[in-house]
């Protein structure tokens, strides 16, 4: 049976609108970027499906977006990936998306995603 | 013709804010670069020019996601850049520019412009070792290694191309423009140099599906492989993302380290590629890990082995 624990990302307040960040989770090999668009907040492996096992994807430190803001940059080669759906609008990986990871903002305004515990990922 | 290698590669990008700091950090000086943009040069003046991807000046985007809008390579003198005019000039547009530079697009639709290099030659010695059998290269009481010692890109090595049609490519570039094929990884592609250039390679090619075509990485030589290690760690050390490196390549033998970039390109410090000349016959070898490299490491936090064992908190 899939066994999961909740693990807090980073409280809504510290994460500005339209901004992005990379968490490191116990137990994933890659970061987990949580990026906010209004009240919105979504989060995907940080790992860029172009390559298999997934490759990392800031250029920096947090720097996840294209240079306008409005979408999820991969720096390897530029692939670009819509902030709602996951998705590869252009890029290497058109076609693929970002693997979400389901979250829940509790009352106090934590981000929590939901990680299996099972499953801890070594490579 | 005469082609040294690429002077400059020239990109259109959305934020050239981010894209200063990052060339910066890198190791590249901004040469009167200002809010539209600039050049970022190595200590030859080979380097990278960054502009806003909407600048009326710069050759139109390919339609993917690569940033990269122009190849600009150096040849030795006026007479080669006459000679490719001459040469491209029989079934594609070429223009010439006031400047005695000329500009014209390859077969795949990358767009090109050639000029008597801007490159200064220079004079510097590289990384200097020791070792029992051979006469000392330090002198007594020269270090080999000390915390501030520099570790600057000397000179733009390499580019690699993403491209939809290998053999167009290598015929563009072989026949039309006399590059030579020193090396093939069957199933990515071949690496060329240029004639008036003994490096190993200046570029390479992968094949790729059409929607990727662009540029896969380029590469800056360093002064060697300490060189080369200290510029990376302190690179990671400033927040930006190592993508597959420190380690030794086979073919061209060159020490590598690939980094993210906000260009949509990875950039490499490389050092210590090997020198060809004509004499040479290429070798081909299948595209895979192994022979990819000749070994590979992953950089992790600093560490020593203490007296231990070690309190706990």
């Amino acid at each position: 049976m899939r066994e999961t624990k909740a693990v807090l990302l980073c409280r809504i307040e510290d994460l500005a609108d339209g901004a992005a960040r990379g968490v490191s989770v116990d137990g994933l090999a890659c970061k987990v970027i949580v990026v906010r668009r209004g009240e919105r907040v979504h989060a995907y492996l940080d790992s860029c499906p172009h390559y298999r096992p997934g490759t990392p994807m800031a250029w920096r430190t947090d720097a996840y977006l294209n240079g306008d803001g409005t979408r999820l940059a991969c720096h390897s080669h530029g692939a670009q990936f819509d902030i709602e759906t996951g998705e590869c609008v252009i890029g290497p990986c058109l076609g693929r998306s970002l693997t979400r990871v389901p979250l829940r903002i509790t009352g106090e305004g934590g981000v929590e995603a939901a990680i299996d515990v099972n499953r801890e990922e070594i490579a | 013709m005469n082609i040294i290698g690429p002077d400059y590669l020239v990109f259109g990008v959305d934020d050239i804010a981010a894209c200063s700091e990052y060339l910066t950090a890198y190791g590249l000086t901004p040469v009167g670069v200002d809010e539209k943009g600039g050049l970022f040069e190595a200590l030859d003046g080979t380097g990278i020019v960054v502009r806003g991807k909407n600048d009326p000046d710069l050759p139109p985007p390919l339609p993917t996601a690569t940033l990269l809008r122009q190849q600009v390579y150096g040849v030795r003198a006026a007479a080669d850049i006459e000679a490719i005019a001459t040469e491209l000039g029989r079934d594609r547009k070429v223009h010439k520019l006031a400047d005695g530079t000329i500009e014209t697009t390859d077969d795949l639709g990358f767009a090109l412009k050639f000029q008597v290099t801007r490159r200064r030659e220079l004079d510097m010695p590289a990384e200097k070792i020791n070792a029992p059998g051979a006469p000392a290269q330090r002198r007594p009481n020269e270090l080999g290694v000390f915390d501030d010692m520099p570790a600057r890109p000397r000179s733009l090595s390499h580019n690699v191309l993403f491209v939809p049609d290998l053999d167009a490519a290598v015929k563009f570039y072989c026949d039309r423009l006399g590059f030579v094929v020193t090396d093939e990884l069957t199933g990515a592609g071949p690496f060329l140099r240029p004639k008036a250039n003994d490096d190993h390679h200046t570029l390479f090619f992968i094949r790729t599906p059409d929607y990727m075509k662009g540029i896969e990485h380029l590469a800056f030589h360093m002064g060697g492989p300490t060189e080369l290690m200290v510029a990376g760690t302190r690179f990671v050390e400033a927040g930006y993302e190592s993508f597959w490196g420190p380690g030794r390549h086979k073919f061209g033998s060159n020490w590598f380290w690939y980094f993210n970039s906000p260009l949509g390109t990875h950039f490499e410090y490389d050092a210590d590629m090997d020198k060809h000349d004509d004499e040479w016959v290429a070798r081909s070898a299948a595209l895979n890990a192994e022979n990819s490299q000749m070994f590979l490491f992953r950089l992790r936090d600093k560490w020593m082995p203490g007296p231990g064992p070690e309190s706990a908190e």
